[in-house]
């Protein structure tokens, strides 16, 4: 066989694999793909998202890059749309022949678009977007593998956690639900009444309104009538400022709690000192309550000329969904999907995130990183996130571990 | 009913909003029988382009207060000139050419492209815009209504008042109410009717853009808010009919006001049907709204 023979065997296998012919050379770099909005509503939770992953990609590669090779990544943008969500997988799968893709800030783009990936069987790490379907939408006997991940906190978490703060911790006794009519309120709204339930609360009301709506009187009179001594809210940060405001209008003051959103700057923002004191569950507060938090705070604050990070959670996240996948790719030895699908659920090295120390943190039937005992509730006080409760924070309960299981 | 003026009054002040946006819808219609279906997006433009303003009047160390005073005029001028092209790009070409549908698909069209525009150069994050009164609300018995909210309602009122007062008392007024009363003979007349309809979208724009300004310190401000408040306007100048400017007005408070009690008295869930059923119903049995008046069309 001549060399021209070779290289048009060559030639013929990368159309028909699909595969960049470059890809076979060892110091080419590993592509990775990035999806998230990083313009519209949810751009603060995107462009955080990919400024966190930016960073970890920075630090591999300066040391080395994986596998001997450097990281390479190709973003898009997916506008939070879920049409477009799809053409970027796409694209991201057949044009550019990523080995893996990290992102996703919406629960619907997500569930849209990441099919494709599991057919391609290439992995996604879900790094922001908690729908508690994410990682259950191909589930064991129909797929042979499930090659959906996620390290942030899922929506059924949340939801027992708010229930759990309201009513335990802080003593309510007549909680108000308060949601959109999207698809992330009205299952959110769903979860929240089954936590409550499992603590024999009914909710006195539950409400709903629409993105865009511009007047919440209604809503909010209607949780005053029913004697509501705390607001439960899942809803996005433009409409949640409403909320507080409607309630700052109406001289009616009952602590909001709620899921994550509260913490968006839209939120903080809009609702000023109206949304002081409203509480939702955090997997990443910026504060500096490890070295590696301390570190990784310091370094973003750096590589952005910012203070306040604009969407803390997003960002910590994406900085580990990098790391998790880098050390996978390093014990698979290969950038093939299957082989890193087989690494990330059983994966030996114990990497040492901003959110936690992943120790084990996925198997074949937990793709799951971030467990019930991870987050904690953060508080709005003059335009920033902080710890609502210091001590849960403090000492040996600032690292929080996935329990072994 | 303890609540019964709070909710009075809080779907009062949204239905000036909506009244307002509507009195647009009716001007273009008297002059042309066309309407703006962008009215929502020079809503959208008004209310962004008086952010920046504001923005740049604050940076120069004016107050919030004096930043809105000095920036209504621009942003009203700004809403004449936004009318002005819309009618002339999708408008004009579709009347000369007699075409039924053509300005209803180039004032969408133009609302899209007006859309996307505002996404590019402000971004599609909500923001903030800073409240020209204190943001505490004033207590009058059991009624809480913020000053913006009452600059609202005033506001809302003066405009339609001050466009009313145009039409019917100066010439160039006339020239309009004659154009909407008969535009074949006004032309015969030697009114320039295609300047009087380019005008009174000029005036349909600024209205909106007014709106815009005003609903902005109380909400939010970003290149999708316009979309809603533009169809609920729709229907409001359907509801009070589109030729008559208190017949606007009476729409708007009838669906405002009826959204935040049905949202009180019902359920939140269900506020938008009962001014959507009063439109299917106003559609059935007076088509030409409850303050039109009915148009006969000789053949």
């Amino acid at each position: 066989m001549n060399l021209n023979k070779i290289a048009l065997a060559l030639a013929a296998s990368t159309i028909l694999t699909g595969m960049p012919l470059s890809s076979a050379y060892a110091a080419d770099p590993i592509k990775i793909g990035l999806s998230g909005p990083f313009t519209g509503g949810s751009s603060s939770m995107g462009v955080s998202m990919r400024d966190g992953v930016k960073l970890a990609v920075e630090e591999i590669n300066k040391a080395g890059g994986v596998l001997g090779r450097p990281i390479l990544l190709v973003e898009r943008d997916d506008e939070a749309k879920n049409e477009i969500g799809v053409q970027v997988s796409q694209e991201l799968i057949n044009k550019e022949g990523v080995v893996a893709t990290l992102g996703y800030i919406n629960t619907g783009v997500s569930l849209a678009s990441q099919r494709f990936y599991q057919e391609a069987e290439i992995p996604v790490i879900n790094n922001v977007a908690t729908g508690t379907l994410i990682t259950k939408q191909f589930p064991a006997p129909d797929n042979k593998a499930n090659y959906i991940f996620r390290n942030a906190a899922p929506d059924s978490i949340q939801s027992k956690m708010i229930a759990e703060e309201a009513i335990k911790r802080q003593g309510f006794k007549k909680p108000a639900i308060l949601s959109d009519s999207t698809n992330y309120g009205q299952l959110g709204k769903t979860d929240l009444t089954a936590a409550l339930s499992t603590l024999s609360v009914a909710p006195v009301a539950v409400e709903k309104f629409n993105v865009g709506d511009t007047d919440m009187t209604a809503q909010v009179l209607r949780a005053k009538e029913a004697g509501a001594d705390v607001i439960l809210t899942y809803a996005i940060g433009p409409e949640l400022a409403q909320i507080a405001n409607a309630m700052a209008k109406l001289g009616w003051k009952v602590p909001l709690i709620g899921s994550w959103t509260l913490s968006m700057a839209s939120f903080i923002d809009t609702a000023g000192a109206n949304g002081d004191g409203a509480m939702m569950p955090e997997t990443f507060i910026q504060a500096p309550t490890t070295p590696k938090r301390k570190a990784f705070i310091a370094a973003y604050q750096a590589a952005y000329k910012i203070d306040r990070m604009p969407s803390p959670v997003s960002a910590a996240q994406g900085y580990d969904s990098v790391y998790l996948l880098a050390a996978a790719i390093k014990q698979a030895g290969d950038t093939d999907g299957r082989k890193i699908r087989e690494a990330l659920e059983n994966l030996n090295e114990k990497v040492e995130g901003v959110v936690t120390t992943y120790d084990h943190p996925f198997s074949a039937a937990d793709h799951e990183a971030i467990s019930a005992n991870i987050p904690v509730f953060g508080l709005v006080k003059g335009g920033r996130v902080v710890p609502a409760h210091p001590e849960d924070l403090e000492g040996a309960n600032a690292l929080r571990v996935k329990p072994k299981g | 009913m303890q609540y019964l003026p709070q909710l009075i009054v809080s779907g009062t002040v949204i239905g000036m909003i909506y009244a307002v946006i509507a009195f647009g819808y009716q001007l273009t219609f008297a002059t042309s029988k066309t309407l703006n279906f962008g009215q929502g997006e020079a809503l959208t433009l008004g209310a962004l382009v008086g952010l920046s303003l504001v923005w740049w009047l604050m940076s120069l160390g004016f107050g919030a207060g004096w930043a809105f005073m000095l920036m209504l005029p621009a942003v009203l001028v700004f809403g004449m000139v936004q009318g002005a092209v819309v009618e002339s790009l999708g408008v004009r070409q579709a009347m000369k050419n007699k075409s039924e549908a053509g300005w209803i698909m180039a004032t969408i069209a133009l609302g899209i492209i007006f859309k996307n525009l505002a996404e590019n150069i402000w971004g599609r994050d909500a923001l903030k815009f800073p409240s020209p009164m204190p943001e505490t609300s004033l207590t009058f018995g059991s009624i809480r209504i913020q000053p913006m909210e009452i600059a609202i309602i005033i506001g809302a009122l003066a405009m339609m008042l001050a466009v009313e007062l145009f039409n019917r008392r100066s010439i160039f007024g006339k020239a309009v109410v004659a154009t909407a009363n008969d535009r074949d003979a006004a032309g015969l007349m030697g009114i320039n009717t295609s300047l009087v309809i380019t005008f009174s979208y000029a005036l349909s724009s600024m209205a909106a853009a007014f709106a815009g300004v005003l609903v902005a310190p109380i909400t939010l401000t970003g290149a999708a808010m316009g979309a809603v408040l533009g169809l609920k306007a729709f229907a409001v100048a359907i509801i009070g009919g589109l030729s008559s400017g208190l017949g606007v007005v009476v729409g708007g408070l009838l669906l405002g006001i009826t959204e935040t009690m049905v949202g009180y008295y019902f359920s939140t869930g269900y506020k938008e049907v009962p001014g959507l059923i009063l439109l299917l119903l106003v559609l059935s049995f007076k088509p030409s709204g409850l303050f039109g008046k009915a148009t006969i069309k000789k053949v």
